[in-house]
């Protein structure tokens, strides 16, 4: 018999509700962590708007965490903290996880596996941002780690490159640090963030937002001097005669998140292009039996809220994990979504609660979303405006797919 | 030396603004231009390619200011009446491995550094290949020092405890023509000491390097050929010298000479003058300047620059050993032409490429110049993906017009050594190089009335910082069992922990920097780049060696990575 029914890998918000879930179903939870502390980047992410769903409250992504981490202690559930995951792997059935503590090397065994991994940043480089490598070029992630987990001001004159929700968020947060934020430039010709946020963050400051700008150099040798900021046309390609010098001394980088699968890939797990997570079923499952996914290891979300409702989701089904058959039917999404999760359908499984996640490919008008069966449209949905920073969720009855049925998701105008 | 007959060619080949005259010191190549390439390109035509007559660029560059030094602000006396037997110029991988070398002796070796460590210049900013020497010919310097280093390569890496793969070098072509002159092939490198090359046709050639596009018809192994981490093995060289009595002055940049009797009587720098009895010149693209103001300025350097790009472990399949294509297409330049590299790291390495420049220093980069070499390389494997890139850096090679080494001792000036034109393959060639440099030191030393003596002392071997993720796990917990900061991951990418990146802090030349850091034992060289750990080792630099969190620097002066406490901060204290 394995160590564990369920190991949950990583303790942020989608972590710490899958082994909350698993841990709900009498079984035998381990959850790892690597930093000292459970809650993953909610922890320094000290503004508000955290918990709107899932508590009906507007909680900081702290307090968010700390109501997770207490449910999950009060639970009793296994938790080892510094954890460092070096290797797992899949011998007759049974999940090997090797761990590094200040203990030692150690290897536990798990029935089933939920990969609660998270994102990383994109960064400088990835963006093909050129010049020279001096200082003062952050990720906004860990600019912010460094003002509100260290308390020190990375910043005085700043450019921001992006406009996804950490970059709106940080263009505030150094704002009342006492920084002076120049703008925020957007390579794309709408903003990447929650209209909410453009609306707290930027417009309440001041703060000028530039669509369809991008920095296409760095100066300065020691500590960044300036930057090259250039028009961009629809292919985001910069506009030769375009290009302007800002002084500055920091950039600060919101470019896009890449759901962290290092670990789901040791194991031949198959990812998404689209989603960049891996391909899973209605259970969070993905093609390799026994790992589930969770969270933004999963796709990126933009809110916490459904990262823990997806990691409860796969922490349940981890639980319930047999090691049965999966029947397999796809679900296709058209090139009218950037991508929609889950990819398959195990038509073994219930659906008759399948939920749907996608985001549009582009900013759209008066849109409606279907769901048809072999053609046959079993669910419509119509919307007023989508847009890709916004990510949708349905909730549909799919229990009628067998499997080898052809499932699509289909966009049109409304 | 035909002056006229050099003048006629550079009239012939359009260079009819340019002349040469010959000076005691040697071919002097006069004229204007405000265009670079044109004076180099005339550097060339007036040039014998291996040649020891060197031209002097004389010339007028009018397009653009040639930027200064990149110096210290520093101002100090912490070297100054400093009296060493011996006074290295340059921190680089031939500064390095010399002072070791002159260690074996009885000597008083002071190194100065205009950087704030080890390996920033070519050094740290090159493909880290150990050369075979595929296209060099006996004769030239190149030749000689590629071999003599090349071989010195197992024993070194094993005293120094670096990592060292003698992986191999492959060659590939995607033309038919050489084809019938395989098994000349063969004979020709084994003749040439290239050691049992294998000559592979389309299909084995395919199972050797199954990454290799379709339609490869002829590849060449080269089995002399490795990798080594290039600013590990300076870094190492660097240390071994310090624990054997070796002084390293970082931040010290010299200034300027004294000579008397066509003798350095004294060498001043921002830190003070010191008195040495020898000087090596080992200042890379600077060892022009550096041979002027010993009034020996024979030659000259003409920046290089290139491009190397590292890619994600994850794609790390696409090369077992590293190869470069050689196509049928004619292409133009001094260099190889760069390749795809397996790194001891086992990271993809892709470049480099080489321009000319008149900046010493431009360690820029352009997208340009990275989607060049990729649609390069990518003739050879399909596989090749910017999208893979996790970073990219530029180097600046110190070439020669001859495009040769100058590794001897001064023409005019008695008692300085130079190792100048060191380019690719300076890497390689760089620790027979010191062997030589340190015998002309001795010998001038000799000349001066002091003795050679052994050093009883001198311990070649240095002991790296445990890599815990390369471990088996039982020796990995015997580690940590030792030393519990062993088990904290900090840069998760990379697996390091807290107890390596102490370690890094606590070497025999310590780099109190988040890069200094880095280069040692590689927290934020993974695919966050720092994104992740950053923070984390900054906060430990700071524990660590007792300096508050605002005046942690990146890299060298003036790169501090943080402006003091938030409010909220200051608060908490």
């Amino acid at each position: 018999m394995a160590d564990y029914d369920v190991t949950v890998i990583g303790a942020g918000p989608a972590g710490l509700a899958a082994a909350l879930a698993a841990d709900e179903k009498g079984k035998r939870v381990l959850l790892v962590e690597r930093a000292a502390r459970m809650g993953g980047i909610l922890n320094q992410c000290i503004h508000d708007g955290f918990g709107l769903l899932r508590f009906g409250e507007r909680l900081s992504g702290c307090e968010y965490a700390s109501r997770y981490v207490r449910m999950v202690e009060a639970a009793g559930i296994e938790t080892t903290l510094l954890t460092f995951v070096t290797r797992v792997e899949k011998k007759d059935g049974v999940f090997h996880i090797t761990l590094v503590t200040k203990d030692g090397v150690r290897t536990v065994t798990s029935t089933a596996l939920v990969l609660s991994t998270g994102c990383r940043e994109r960064t400088a480089k990835q963006v093909g941002i050129h010049g020279t490598r001096p200082a003062g070029v952050y990720t906004a992630g860990t600019a912010q780690y460094y003002i509100n987990i260290l308390g020190e001001q990375p910043a005085k004159r700043v450019v921001i490159l992006g406009s996804g929700d950490i970059g709106l968020i940080m263009a505030r947060r150094l704002t009342l640090e006492g920084a002076e934020v120049l703008g925020v430039f957007e390579a794309k010709s709408t903003p990447s963030g929650l209209t909410r946020n453009i609306a707290q963050c930027l417009d309440d400051f001041g703060i000028p937002l530039h669509v369809s700008h991008t920095v296409t150099r760095v100066f300065g040798d020691a500590r960044l001097e300036a930057v090259e900021i250039s028009e961009v046309d629809e292919k985001m390609q910069p506009i030769p005669g375009t290009a302007q010098k800002i002084d500055c001394d920091t950039l600060i980088l919101s470019v896009g998140l890449i759901p962290e699968n290092e670990l789901a890939e040791t194991l031949g797990v198959t990812l998404d292009p689209r989603a960049k997570g891996p391909v899973c079923d209605q259970n969070y499952e993905t093609l390799v039996d026994g790992v589930f996914v969770c969270g933004n290891a999963l796709h990126v979300n933009d809110l916490v809220d459904y990262v823990s409702e997806s990691g409860a989701s796969a922490g349940a089904a981890a639980a319930d994990y047999s090691g049965k058959a999966r029947e397999l039917a796809e679900l296709t999404a058209d090139g009218g979504f950037l991508y929609a999760v889950p990819e398959r359908l195990d038509t073994a499984g219930d659906l008759s609660k399948t939920v749907v996640f996608f985001r549009s490919r582009e900013v759209r008008e008066k849109s409606q979303v279907s769901v048809s069966v072999n053609g046959e449209t079993v669910f419509t949905k119509k919307y007023q405006r989508l847009k890709p920073p916004e990510m949708e969720r349905i909730e549909v009855d799919l229990s009628r797919v067998k499997p080898g049925d052809r499932v699509t998701l289909e966009l049109r105008e409304a | 030396m035909n002056v006229k007959k050099i003048n006629r060619r550079l009239q012939k080949n359009g260079f009819a603004a340019f002349s040469v005259h010959e000076t005691e010191d040697g071919l002097v190549l006069t004229g204007k231009s405000d265009n670079w390439d044109e004076i180099v390109n005339a550097g060339f035509c007036a040039a014998k390619k291996y040649g020891r007559t060197h031209v002097i660029n004389d010339c007028v560059f009018t397009g653009d200011a040639i930027p200064p030094i990149r110096a210290p602000k520093l101002v100090d006396k912490a070297i100054d009446g400093m009296k060493p037997d011996v006074l290295v110029i340059g921190g680089g991988v031939v500064g390095a491995a010399t002072a070791r070398e002159l260690m074996r002796q009885k000597l008083d070796v002071l190194v100065v550094e205009k950087e704030y460590d080890l390996a920033i210049g070519a050094s740290g900013r090159n493909d880290g290949c150990v050369h075979p020497g595929i296209d060099l010919l006996p004769g030239c310097e190149k030749h000689y020092y590629n071999v003599r280093g090349n071989r010195m390569f197992d024993q070194l890496a094993k005293d120094l405890d670096i990592e060292f793969d003698r992986c191999g070098q492959t060659v590939v072509f995607d033309s038919k023509k050489l084809l019938p002159l395989a098994p000349l092939i063969k004979l020709y490198f084994k003749c040439m000491g290239l050691g049992n090359v294998r000559v592979m046709t389309e299909k084995k050639l395919k199972a050797f390097e199954p990454a290799l596009r379709d339609g490869m018809k002829l590849g060449l192994f080269f089995p002399t050929g490795g990798v080594v981490c290039p600013y590990n093995l300076t870094i190492a060289l660097g240390e071994n010298a310090a624990q054997n009595g070796a002084k390293f002055s970082f931040d010290t940049v010299v200034t300027g000479m004294e000579t008397q009797g066509g003798k350095i009587t004294a060498v001043h720098t921002n830190r003070g003058t010191v008195y040495p009895r020898a000087v090596v010149n080992a200042a890379g693209v600077f060892t022009e300047d550096v041979a002027k103001m010993a009034g020996d300025r024979f030659f000259s350097i003409h920046p290089r620059k290139g491009t190397n790009t590292i890619l994600d472990h994850k794609t790390v399949s696409m090369v077992r050993t590293s190869y470069s294509l050689i196509s049928e297409l004619k292409e133009e330049g001094h260099s190889k032409g760069g390749g795809i590299i397996r790194t001891v790291d086992q990271n993809v390495l892709v470049g480099p490429d080489a321009f000319e420049t008149y900046k010493k220093e431009d360690f820029t980069t352009e997208a340009k110049n990275v989607a060049a070499v990729f649609q390069k390389q990518g003739r050879a494997t399909e596989r090749l993906r910017q999208s893979d890139a996790i970073t990219y850096f530029s180097g600046v090679r110190a070439a020669t017009f001859e495009e040769d080494f100058i590794v001897e001792k001064g023409r005019k000036c008695a008692n300085i050594v130079h190792a100048a034109g060191i380019q690719s393959p300076g890497l390689t060639a760089a620790p027979a190089i010191a062997v030589a440099l340190a015998k002309m030191c001795g010998e001038i030393l000799t000349a001066q009335g002091k003795k050679a003596e052994k050093n009883p002392d001198f311990d070649p071997h240095r002991q790296g910082i445990p890599r815990l993720a390369k471990l088996p796990d039982a020796e990995r917990a015997a580690y940590i069992e030792k030393n519990p900061a062993y088990g904290e991951i900090v840069c998760r990418c990379e697996e390091i922990s807290r107890g390596e990146i102490v370690d890094a802090l606590h070497r025999p030349i310590p780099c109190v920097t988040v890069d200094g850091v880095k280069k040692r034992c590689r927290p934020g060289m993974g695919r966050c780049q720092g994104g992740f750990c950053g923070p984390q080792v900054a906060k430990i630099i700071s524990e660590e060696c007792n300096i508050p969190l605002e005046a942690v620097r990146k890299a060298g002066e003036g790169s501090e990575l943080l402006f003091g406490k938030t409010k909220g901060g200051a608060e908490n204290g």
